[in-house]
C-alpha cells in the first residue's frame, strides 16, 4: 500500500518536473520576450532595452537561465515577473486561492447536484422524470461555456442582481466584515453558477449511466426477487456500485473544471490564474506563464491522486494489485 | 446438403473429385515448395525446455515454472499422435513450441533436415508453413469479421500465392473438403456454429498444404457427436492431404479413437509414449495411471 | 426510433448545417470583410410584408436605417422608400463603389473578396440599403455574413484539428500497442505528460511559445496545428487499448503462423477495430476542437481578424456597452448551439450502436 503511494508520488513528481522542463525550454524557442515590445517604443533605445534585458539576466544561455530558475524556485520565488516587476509566487499565491476558492465551490456544488439528479433518473429509466434529465442536459450540454458566461453577464447587467465581473467592489475597504464576505459573494455567484452549469449536465449523464448499468446487474434482479423495495435498492446498492466509475470521473472533472475556470475568469474578470496566465502569454512574460502552468499541473496531478486514494478506499479489489 | 450428417461415401466421392482438383492445382503451382527427400520421421523435437517467469520477488529474484523439462519426441511421417496428461504438464506449451508460436529458451526443433529454431526469419517464414495449429477456441482463433472464404484463403493471401481469383477458388475447394457448402462463402465468421467454425479453421490450416497438423485440444470445446464427426473428418483428410498430426488432449476416450500412439505428460516430461492400446491396457507409469483412473 | 436511424438523422442535420455554412459565398449578402462606417452597431433589419398605405406585398421589403440621435434607438426607420428583397442577385458593379469608398479608409488593407469576384448571391437588396439580417458590428459589417463566413471557419477548423488529432492519436496509438517494448514506454510517458495539464492550460502554453503576431491565414493553419498535436493524447491511451487486446488473439498468432508480416497483421487485423473506437472519438472530439477554437480566438490567441471566426466574432463582447446593449452581437455564440446539439446526438447515437450506455 505504502510502496503504492510513494509509486503515484514519485510519478507526479515526474510529471510536474517534466512539464515545467518541457515548457520552460519551449518558451526559450519563442520569438521575441517581453522587451521585444519595448522595442518598438520610439523613445526607448537600443541600448536601454539591452540593458534591461541584462538586468533582467535574459542575455544568458539556456542552461544558466534554468539553473537560476531552479534557484529561483528552491528560494521560494518561482521566477520573475518583468510586467508586474515581482517575483512569480506572490502574484500566484494570491491569484491561486481565488482560483481554487472558485473551482473548488463549483466541484462540490456540482456534485451535490448531480448525484443526487442522477439517481433521480436513472432510477427509473425511460419514465418521465428520466426523459426530462435526458432532454435538460442535452440542452445544457449544447449551450458552449463563453456563451453561458456571457449570457449570465448580460442577464447581471439588464438586472442589475449580480455584479458584472471582478472580485470586489469599489470601495470595499470601507465595508464592514460581513459586508465584505458579502460583496465577495456576490461577484462570485456568477463565476460559480457558470461553472456549475457547465459541469453539472456531464455528472449528470455519467451518474445516471452508472445506476442505470447496476440496477440491470443479476445482484439487484435477485435482491429485487427477495422483496427489498425499490428506493432502498437505489440508495443503497446503485450508489454503492456507481462509486467507482464516478470516483475515477474526478479526474476528468477536474481537468474540465480547471479548463472552464480559465475561460470564465477572464471573461468575468475573476482575479484568478486564468487572466494572469492569459496576460503574461500576451506579453510573454516567460517566468509568469511557466509558474501558472506548473500550478495547474500540480492542481491536477494532486487532484487525480486524491481521487485515486479515494478509489482505493472504494474498491478493494485494486488493492491487491 | 446439411453438413453435420456428411457420410463417408459423399466424402469420399468429394475428395476424389478434390484429389483430382489438387493433381490438376499441382500443375499450376502448389502454395509451398515441394518435400525434400522421403525420409520417415517428420518432425523431431530434442531436449526443449522452457520456463516462464512467475513473479519478481522484492529481491529482484525470479520465481519460475519449468513448463518444459528436457522434452524428447520424434513424430514420424503419416504418424497420428495423441499428447495427454494432467493441465500444468506441459502439453500445451510444447504444442505452441512445436507450431513456432512461442520460442522455447533451449533445444532444437528438426523439420526436413533443418533446425527451425536455429533458422532467419526469412527462412522461418518458410518454414512455418509446413507445421500449422488449430486452437481450442474457434471463435477467437477466427475474426469473426471475416468472411469464410476469406478466413480460409488468408494464408494464401499472406503469400500473395496465384491470383486472387485463384485464392478464391482454391478456398472454396477446401470449404468443400471439410463439408462446407461453396454457398456460404460470403457469410461472416460470427455466423457459423461452433463445429463448423471449426471446419473453417482445418480448411484454413490445409490451404498451405502442411506436413504436420497440431490440435491443440481442438476438439474439446464440441459437443461428442460432433468430436466424432470431426475426428473422421481429420483422418480422412489426413489420407487425402498425407499430414501427420498431433492431438493435444485430455480426454482419453477422444485419443483412443483418434490417434495411432499416444504420449503421455508429465510435469513437463514424456513419461510413456507407446501404441495407444498398449499404453491405456498396460500403463507403466503412476502418472498415466492416474489419468486412466481419473475418467 | 433505431440506433441507425438516429446515426443518420444526426448525420443529416450535421450534414444540412455544414453545407450552409460551406455555402457561405452563395448564401451571405454581403463580403464579410465589407465595412460601411457609417452604420456601426445597428440591430437587425426588420422585413416588411406590409407597407405605410397598408398594402400587402409577397416580397419583403425593408427600409434604410438613419443613424438617429436617441440613446433608446440607435437608427430609425426611413420610410419614405422601400427596397425589396432581391432573390439570386449579382455582384453589381453598383456594388463595388462601397467598396472603392472604404478604400480610403481602410488605406492598404484590401478585402480579398469584393473587389475581383462577380458572383451569385441567394438575396440582397439595392446598392442604397443594405440589409443586416443579424445587425452590424463596430465597424458596420454585416453579421450575418460574417456568422456564415466564422462559421465556415470555425467548422472547419475544428473538423481539421480533430482530423489532425486522430491521426496522430491512430498512428502513435497503434504503434505503442502492437509494438510494446521501450516504444510503448516512451509513448504512454508522453501521453501522461499531454494529459497532465488542463487541456485549454495546454493550448496556452502551445501557443505561448509560437509568434503571436500573424497574418491571418496562418493564424489560421498555426491554431489548427496547435490543437491538433496537443490533442492526440488521449485517441492515442483508447487505440493502444484496442490495439494491445486486439494483438493479442488468437487469429493473429495464427496469421503470424501463416508467416504474416507486422504490416499485414495491422492492416487486416488491428487497425480494423481501431476504426471504429476512432470514429466514436470523432463525434466527440470535433465539437471540443470547436469549442477550444472559439475560446482561443475569443482570447485573441486564434483565428486573426480579419478573417471572421464564430470566436473572434464573440470577441466585440468583451466591451461592456456592447455586451450591455447590442444583444445581436450574442448570435455567434448561439448559432454554436444547433452545431454541438447534433454533434452529441451523434455521439450518443454512435456510442449506443456500440453497445455502451451513453453518457
Amino acid at each position: 500500500m505504502l510502496r503504492y503511494f510513494t509509486r503515484r508520488l514519485l510519478h507526479g513528481l515526474f510529471l510536474v518536473v517534466g512539464v515545467s522542463l518541457l515548457t520552460f525550454f519551449l518558451l526559450q524557442l519563442a520569438p521575441g520576450d517581453f522587451f521585444a515590445e519595448m522595442r518598438l517604443n520610439p523613445q526607448m533605445t537600443a541600448e536601454s532595452v539591452a540593458a534591461l534585458r541584462h538586468q533582467y539576466g535574459l542575455d544568458r544561455s539556456v542552461a544558466t537561465r534554468y539553473l537560476l530558475w531552479i534557484n529561483s524556485v528552491r528560494k521560494g520565488e518561482l521566477g520573475f515577473s518583468f510586467a508586474y516587476d515581482s517575483p512569480v509566487a506572490s502574484l500566484l499565491w494570491a491569484r491561486a486561492r481565488n482560483t481554487l476558492m472558485l473551482t473548488l465551490s463549483a466541484m462540490l456544488l456540482s456534485w451535490l447536484i448531480a448525484v443526487p439528479v442522477g439517481l433521480g433518473c436513472g432510477a427509473r429509466p425511460g419514465g418521465w422524470s428520466d426523459r426530462l434529465c435526458l432532454g435538460a442536459t442535452s440542452s445544457l450540454l449544447a449551450i458552449p461555456d463563453l456563451l453561458l458566461a456571457l449570457g449570465l453577464l448580460f442577464l447581471a447587467v439588464r438586472t442589475g442582481w449580480f455584479p458584472t465581473g471582478g472580485m470586489v467592489s469599489p470601495g470595499f475597504d470601507e465595508l464592514s466584515g460581513w459586508g465584505k464576505v458579502r460583496d465577495v459573494l456576490s461577484h462570485f455567484c456568477l463565476p460559480v453558477a457558470t461553472l456549475v452549469l457547465g459541469t453539472v449536465p456531464v455528472l449528470v449523464r455519467h451518474v445516471r449511466a452508472g445506476v442505470v448499468e447496476v440496477l440491470a446487474s443479476p445482484f439487484i434482479r435477485a435482491a429485487r426477487a427477495h422483496g427489498i423495495p425499490h428506493r432502498r435498492l437505489v440508495a443503497r446498492y446503485a450508489l454503492r456500485g456507481a462509486a467507482a466509475p464516478l470516483i475515477s470521473l474526478l479526474g476528468l472533472t477536474i481537468t474540465t473544471l480547471l479548463s472552464g475556470s480559465l475561460l470564465i475568469e477572464v471573461v468575468m474578470s475573476w482575479p484568478g490564474v486564468g487572466p494572469l496566465l492569459w496576460e503574461a502569454v500576451l506579453a510573454r512574460d516567460l517566468y509568469v506563464v511557466v509558474g501558472t502552468v506548473m500550478f495547474s499541473t500540480l492542481f491536477l496531478v494532486g487532484g487525480n491522486m486524491i481521487a485515486d486514494a479515494l478509489l482505493l478506499a472504494v474498491e478493494p479489489r485494486i488493492r491487491t494489485e | 446438403m446439411n453438413t453435420e450428417n456428411v457420410t463417408a461415401a459423399t466424402l469420399v466421392g468429394h475428395g476424389l473429385t478434390s484429389l483430382t482438383a489438387l493433381s490438376v492445382s499441382r500443375g499450376e503451382g502448389r502454395p509451398y515448395v515441394s518435400r525434400s527427400g522421403m525420409t520417415t520421421t517428420a518432425l523431431q523435437v530434442r531436449a526443449l525446455s522452457k520456463a516462464y517467469v512467475q513473479r519478481r520477488t522484492l529481491s529482484g529474484k525470479t520465481i519460475s515454472i519449468e513448463a518444459l523439462r528436457n522434452v524428447e519426441l520424434t513424430l514420424q511421417v503419416d504418424c497420428t499422435l495423441g499428447l495427454v496428461g494432467e493441465s500444468g504438464s506441459g502439453k500445451s506449451t510444447l504444442a505452441r513450441c512445436m507450431s513456432l508460436l512461442e520460442r522455447p529458451d533451449s533445444g532444437e526443433i528438426w523439420l526436413d533436415g533443418k533446425n527451425l529454431l536455429s533458422l532467419k526469419t526469412s527462412e522461418l517464414r518458410c518454414a512455418r508453413r509446413r507445421i500449422q495449429i488449430i486452437f481450442q477456441d474457434p471463435a477467437r482463433a477466427l475474426n469473426p469479421r471475416f468472411s469464410a472464404v476469406e478466413l480460409v484463403a488468408e494464408p494464401l493471401e499472406v503469400l500473395r500465392w496465384n491470383t486472387a481469383e485463384a485464392r478464391r477458388r482454391r478456398a472454396l475447394d477446401l470449404m468443400e473438403e471439410v463439408g462446407l457448402s461453396r454457398q456460404w462463402e460470403n457469410r461472416l465468421a460470427l455466423e457459423f456454429s461452433g463445429g463448423q467454425r471449426q471446419r473453417l479453421a482445418i480448411a484454413r490450416a490445409l490451404a498451405l498444404e502442411p506436413r504436420i497438423l497440431v490440435l491443440d485440444e481442438a476438439l474439446s470445446a464440441l459437443d461428442p457427436p460432433l468430436q466424432a464427426q470431426i475426428t473422421k473428418l481429420l483422418l480422412d483428410l489426413k489420407v487425402l492431404h498425407g499430414f501427420s498430426y498431433v492431438l493435444i488432449s485430455h480426454d482419453l476416450r477422444l485419443v483412443e479413437r483418434a490417434v495411432d500412439e499416444v504420449a503421455v505428460m508429465h510435469q513437463g516430461t514424456i513419461v510413456e509414449r507407446d501404441k495407444v492400446r498398449e499404453v491405456f491396457a498396460a500403463p507403466r507409469h503412476t502418472a498415466t495411471q492416474a489419468l486412466l483412473e481419473s475418467c | 426510433m433505431t440506433g441507425r436511424h438516429r446515426i443518420y438523422l444526426a448525420l443529416g442535420f450535421l450534414g444540412a448545417l455544414h453545407a450552409s455554412v460551406l455555402l457561405a459565398s452563395f448564401l451571405a449578402p454581403y463580403d464579410p470583410k465589407v465595412q460601411d462606417r457609417e452604420l456601426p452597431f445597428t440591430p437587425p433589419t426588420r422585413l416588411h410584408f406590409v407597407d405605410v398605405r397598408g398594402r400587402f406585398h409577397l416580397r419583403p421589403f425593408i427600409y434604410t436605417c438613419e443613424p438617429s440621435s436617441m440613446p433608446a434607438a440607435p437608427c430609425v426607420e426611413d420610410r419614405t422608400r422601400a427596397f425589396p428583397l432581391r432573390f439570386f442577385v449579382r455582384e453589381s458593379s453598383a456594388g463595388l463603389e462601397v467598396e472603392k469608398a472604404n478604400l480610403a479608409d481602410r488605406g492598404a488593407e484590401l478585402g480579398v473578396g469584393g473587389l475581383k469576384r462577380r458572383h451569385w448571391r441567394l438575396f440582397g437588396v439595392d446598392q442604397q440599403a443594405r440589409i443586416f439580417l443579424l445587425g452590424s458590428d463596430g465597424l458596420g459589417r454585416d453579421q450575418f455574413s460574417r456568422l456564415l463566413h466564422g462559421g465556415q471557419v470555425s467548422l472547419l477548423a475544428g473538423i481539421l484539428a480533430a482530423g489532425l488529432a486522430l491521426g496522430l492519436g491512430l498512428m502513435l496509438g497503434a504503434v505503442a500497442g502492437f509494438y510494446g517494448g521501450w516504444v510503448d514506454e516512451l509513448i504512454m510517458r508522453g501521453v501522461e505528460l499531454f494529459l497532465a495539464l488542463p487541456w485549454l492550460y495546454l493550448l496556452f502554453a502551445v501557443r505561448a511559445f509560437l509568434p503571436l503576431h500573424l497574418s491571418a491565414v496562418q493564424s489560421f493553419f498555426l491554431l489548427i496545428a496547435v490543437m491538433g498535436v496537443v490533442g492526440w493524447a488521449r485517441p492515442a491511451r483508447l487505440v493502444r487499448c484496442v490495439v494491445l487486446s486486439a494483438r493479442e488473439r488468437d487469429y493473429v498468432a495464427a496469421a503470424r503462423g501463416f508467416g504474416a508480416s507486422d504490416a499485414y497483421l495491422l492492416r487486416r487485423h488491428v487497425l480494423p477495430q481501431a476504426f471504429g473506437v476512432v470514429m466514436t472519438q470523432a463525434g466527440i472530439l470535433i465539437p471540443q476542437f470547436i469549442l477550444a477554437e472559439v475560446a482561443l480566438s475569443y482570447l485573441g490567441l486564434g483565428v486573426a481578424e480579419p478573417v471572421p471566426s464564430l470566436g473572434n466574432l464573440l470577441a466585440e463582447l468583451q466591451q461592456y456597452h456592447v455586451l450591455a446593449s447590442y444583444w445581436w452581437m450574442f448570435l455567434p455564440g448561439v448559432a454554436l448551439i444547433p452545431v454541438f446539439a447534433g454533434y452529441y446526438a451523434l455521439a450518443n447515437a454512435l456510442q449506443e450502436g456500440a453497445g455502451v450506455v451513453p453518457t
